[in-house]
């Protein structure tokens, strides 16, 4: 009966715990669900502009905004585009294109109507120009009084001295044109024609479109300062020219591809319009409802959320500043933005972080992702640290002494090993002998020599990790090479008196293997973690020399697992960096615990082991390692809960985990028992959860009728 | 009949300086079983030890069959293979079930399957009558079974010769005799074994020949009659001590 019921009742409490583990699992789920799902909002706000006549264009200068329309539509706004009046004209022609600059407004529409507003103080007059059968396309102000319209044909018309002149520059039609100053211009058309002005528009040069571009309609162009211009066509491409090293911007022009298109460079839409607001940051107008913005030159287009119907069509955007702007379009539409158009999360704006609640909700999404981060270092750390630990605990106790390796073999062999490991030695310290004078080191100076010859010339050369390998084998080597010459056959231990004592010399008594386990965690348990995380990544920059190479490798593979290799661990420096700081550290300590619990079973057992006929490794695997690793199961834990902790030290290598975020979260919430609190929360959930989960482990493995438990 | 072991002139110094084992000599023949007898510290676990080198001696020459095993190039798994050794603590693998004690041996060392190797061991625990607790853990067993046990492990590798370390020394009195049953069905099977014991009547009624070691030396050895008429001052002192004890 008891041996029917015991295992039984012991199955139920660890099944207990298995439950309890997997509902804290699904809970942390659970909270972290409704941090992924966020809500967005559009970045524009409708504006009243007092008619439902199409708006084809806007200009904003200095405090005032003006927008042009069908039927000689003119409204303006003098309060950033918040109130707007309409202002009668005796235009009726249809106002589809404009421009500002010098203080100055123009307005033409396709028939050649042309109106110019000289200052703020001057009013609206017409000065038409005759196109005949042809059509204008696109005008830009050249001055506060002379302007340049480009149209049908290749024609180009220039204002000046009250009067238009007209020349043309090919076949193809020009459709829009834009000045940086006077002097400085560029006009574009169809078939990928563009072409340069720098003398106000008298004279033009062709420039080469991309050939992507060669047969694109080129619609609408912006020569925003010296280092940028951009272009757009009407079937969704960009074009940009910059400034490159001698060469003037508008002479060389490339396709902008887009990252958030996979790579395509065409964006997929009906273009209509493009406004620079600064360098790198461009706002795109289309048909549709199509609003976009790029802040990083094009990488990246983000389309907007609007807040009218997709059946509007946006003819133009003006851009007051670098945030303020206002686009129009179809049936009046007039929407103005603060954030260049940008989407807002929901609640944002209204986040007061002085609420509790609200602070919470800003930054668990955050903490989440800072957990993930952490979690990956860790894991990948214990795992390092645990494959190390058990390989170092095994080397340090491994009992093969000098003596017993000498033994087997026959005096002489061992002297003509001794000369030739003295022999090499020798050359190996040789070799680093001119490295060594270079350094210019005097006296005590040289214990920073092995960081010296690793790296003698800084900054700028390379890590010569082989020569710190030459200067341990060269000392080590030399000193094995002259210990064997000096062996007689006995490998006794030798007595010498000194001082009236006694001093016991026995070289022989070296253990080899535990030697270099003892070196290594001598190296990593006397120096600061924090140290060591430092001179991993910005020392030896191991994500350059393992992750790179190991992300190259997995290059183009699938699988759930290497993609996620690849992608969230190789490929990021800071996390490999960290996983080795982590993992090494960790070795040394796990190593000194596993060894502790090697010690502490019975010798007795290695006997029984080696009386039946195993070796020494067959006898610590099988035996020894199986009843350790048991026993040490609670100091492991404490260990590995150490190394959950320690993680956050990753934060001053740039590694965006936990605690980083924290302090992230705090620059911008500026709440500062909150943002560690409810860090101190976290990681306390996390290292819980696994102290519960290795009692679990500890119940699960734990040997039945051996040692005392607290337990069942 | 052949010598299956054969020991001459035996020292052993433990690196603290201590002269344990001092010029030891005897001979075990084919199904002979010899028992060793003495105070504590009287060097006879240290002898035992030496035969398989769990301890090295630091002189003299230990042969199996003939063979000398005591030298670097020997290779001391296979002759452990050969020597079956039973502990005073036992010694099982507290973290394997009784079949698994028993069967690490013939499959890591003998390399049979795990099959073959379960019906060997299946055998070998029929014979020490632990058939029906092969699948406990060590721990839940009794001090006497654990030792049958452990005479099981050892057996199953069918040693040469079999060396007892004071098998029943850790033993609750009553649990005593189930162990010496067992070995005294192995001597009377015909097992060669070497028994050091404090069981003066088990090695009175079981040993072929009892050898008394004091102080790192073999003070007297002989039939085990000499047990019933010492013929050294030494001996009937220890006698008469143990008696006294009991």
């Amino acid at each position: 009966m008891v041996e029917t019921t015991g295992p039984e009742k012991n199955y139920g409490s660890q099944f207990g715990i298995s439950k309890l583990c997997a509902v804290i699992i699904l809970a942390i789920f659970v909270i972290s669900l409704p941090a992924s799902a966020q809500e967005y909002r559009s970045g524009w706000d409708i504006v009243e502009g007092g008619t439902s006549s199409d708006l084809f264009s806007v200009q904003a200068q200095d405090d005032e905004i003006w927008a042009f329309g069908e039927n000689g539509t003119i409204i303006m706004s003098t309060d950033g585009g918040l109130n707007w009046q309409n202002y009668e004209s005796s235009i009726s022609s249809n106002l589809s294109i404009s421009d500002s600059g010098f203080g100055a407004f123009i307005a033409a529409g396709t028939d050649g109507t042309v109106i110019i507003k000289s200052d703020s103080t001057s009013p609206w007059r017409e000065i038409s120009v005759e196109v005949g059968d042809g059509f204008i396309s696109g005008i830009s102000l050249t001055g506060n009084s002379t302007a340049v319209a480009v149209g049908n044909n290749g024609n180009i018309w220039t204002y000046d001295v009250q009067t238009w002149s007209n020349i043309s520059v090919g076949e193809g039609d020009l459709l829009d044109v834009s000045f940086l100053d006077s002097d400085k211009g560029i006009a574009v058309g169809e078939l990928g024609t563009i072409l340069f002005s720098d003398d106000g528009g008298g004279s033009w040069d062709y420039r080469d479109a991309p050939t992507e571009a060669s047969n694109s309609r080129i619609i609408d162009v912006e020569f925003f300062s010296d280092i940028r211009a951009y272009a757009i066509t009407d079937n969704g491409e960009v074009l940009k020219s910059s400034r490159e090293l001698t060469t003037a911007v508008g002479f060389l022009w490339n396709m902008q591809y887009f990252e958030s298109e996979g790579g395509s460079s065409n964006l997929g839409v009906e273009l209509t319009s493009i406004e620079i607001a600064t360098t790198n940051k461009f706002l795109l107008s289309g048909a549709d409802g199509y609003l976009s913005m790029s802040k990083d030159g094009g990488n990246i287009v983000n389309r907007q959320i609007i807040p009218v119907g997709n059946s509007t069509s946006f003819n133009d955007i003006a851009m007051i500043d670098g945030f303020n702007g206002v686009a129009v379009g179809s049936s009046g539409s007039l929407l103005l933005t603060e954030r260049s158009g940008e989407d807002e999360q929901i609640g944002f704006e209204v986040m007061d972080f002085s609420e509790f609640g609200n602070f919470v909700d800003y930054s668990k999404g955050m903490l989440i992702d800072g957990l993930f981060a952490t979690m990956n270092i860790v894991i990948f750390g214990i795992f390092l640290g645990f494959f190390l630990g058990i390989s170092l605990s095994m080397m340090k106790t491994s009992p093969t002494t000098l003596k017993e390796i000498a033994q087997k073999r026959s005096p002489a062999l061992i002297r003509i090993f001794g000369i030739v490991f003295l022999v090499i030695g020798i050359v190996l310290l040789r070799h680093l002998m001119p490295i060594f004078e270079n350094l210019g080191l005097d006296g005590w100076e040289y214990i920073y020599a092995p960081i010296g010859i690793i790296n003698p010339d800084g900054i700028t050369g390379d890590l010569q990790f082989e020569n710190f390998l030459f200067l341990i084998l060269g000392v080590s080597l030399s000193l094995l090479g002259m210990l064997l010459i000096s062996g007689d056959g006995t490998y006794k231990k030798s007595t010498y008196a000194l001082g009236g004592r006694e001093i016991n010399w026995n070289p022989w008594g070296v253990r080899p293997l535990n030697f270099i386990a003892t070196i290594y965690t001598d190296i990593f348990r006397n120096t600061p973690l924090i140290v060591q995380f430092l001179f991993i990544h910005f020392g030896v920059q191991i994500g350059a020399l393992i992750g790179d190479p190991g992300a190259e490798m997995l290059e183009g593979s699938n699988g759930l697992i290497t993609s996620f290799l690849r992608d969230d661990i190789l490929s990021n420096r800071a996390c490999v960096s960290a996983i080795f700081a982590l993992g090494l550290n960790s070795g040394a300590y796990q190593c000194e615990t596993i060894r502790g619990a090697i010690s502490a079973i019975p010798s007795g057992q290695m006997e029984a082991g080696r009386s039946i006929g195993l070796n020494y490794m067959q006898t610590m695997r099988l035996i020894i390692m199986p009843q350790a690793i048991r026993i040490c199961i609670p100091p492991m834990g404490n260990e590995m809960v150490n190394l959950v902790l320690n993680s956050s030290l990753a934060m001053v290598i740039g590694y965006s985990e936990l605690t980083r975020k924290a302090k992230l979260i705090n620059a911008v919430t500026f709440q500062v028992f909150w943002s560690y609190g409810m860090v101190l929360i976290s990681y306390f959930i996390v290292t819980w959860t696994l102290a519960l989960f290795l009692r679990y482990l500890e119940n699960k493995t734990r040997i039945p009728g051996l040692g005392i438990s607290g337990g069942n | 009949m052949s010598r299956v072991l054969s020991i001459k002139d035996m020292h052993k110094t433990y690196a603290g300086g201590v002269h344990a084992v001092r010029g030891v000599s005897f001979d075990v023949k084919e199904g002979e079983s010899v028992a060793i007898i003495g105070s504590s510290g009287s060097g006879k676990s240290t002898v035992l030890r030496c035969i398989n080198r769990l301890i090295e001696p630091t002189e003299g020459e230990v042969r199996l069959r003939g063979d000398l095993i005591n030298t670097p190039n020997t290779d001391i798994n296979d002759v452990r293979s050969r020597i079956g050794m039973v502990f005073q603590s036992f010694e099982l693998f507290a973290h394997l079930r009784v079949i698994d004690n028993v069967t690490l041996g013939l499959r890591y060392v003998k390399g049979m399957s795990k099959k073959e190797a379960e019906r060997e061991a299946l055998e070998v625990l029929e014979k020490v009558d632990m058939l029906d607790r092969k699948d406990a853990f060590p721990g839940n067993l009794s001090g006497g079974q654990k030792q049958r046990v452990a005479i099981a492990r050892a057996l199953a590798m069918k040693p040469e010769v079999m060396l007892f370390d004071e098998p029943t020394s850790a033993l609750d009195p009553e649990l005593i005799g189930s162990v010496l049953k067992t070995i005294r069905g192995l001597a009377d099977d015909g097992m060669t074994m070497v028994v050091v014991t404090h069981e003066i009547s088990f090695a009175r009624d079981v040993a072929d020949r009892v050898i008394y070691m004091d102080q790192g030396i073999i003070a007297e050895t002989g039939a085990s009659s000499i047990i019933e008429s010492p013929k050294t001052e030494r001996l009937k002192r220890f006698l008469s001590s143990i008696t006294e004890d009991d």
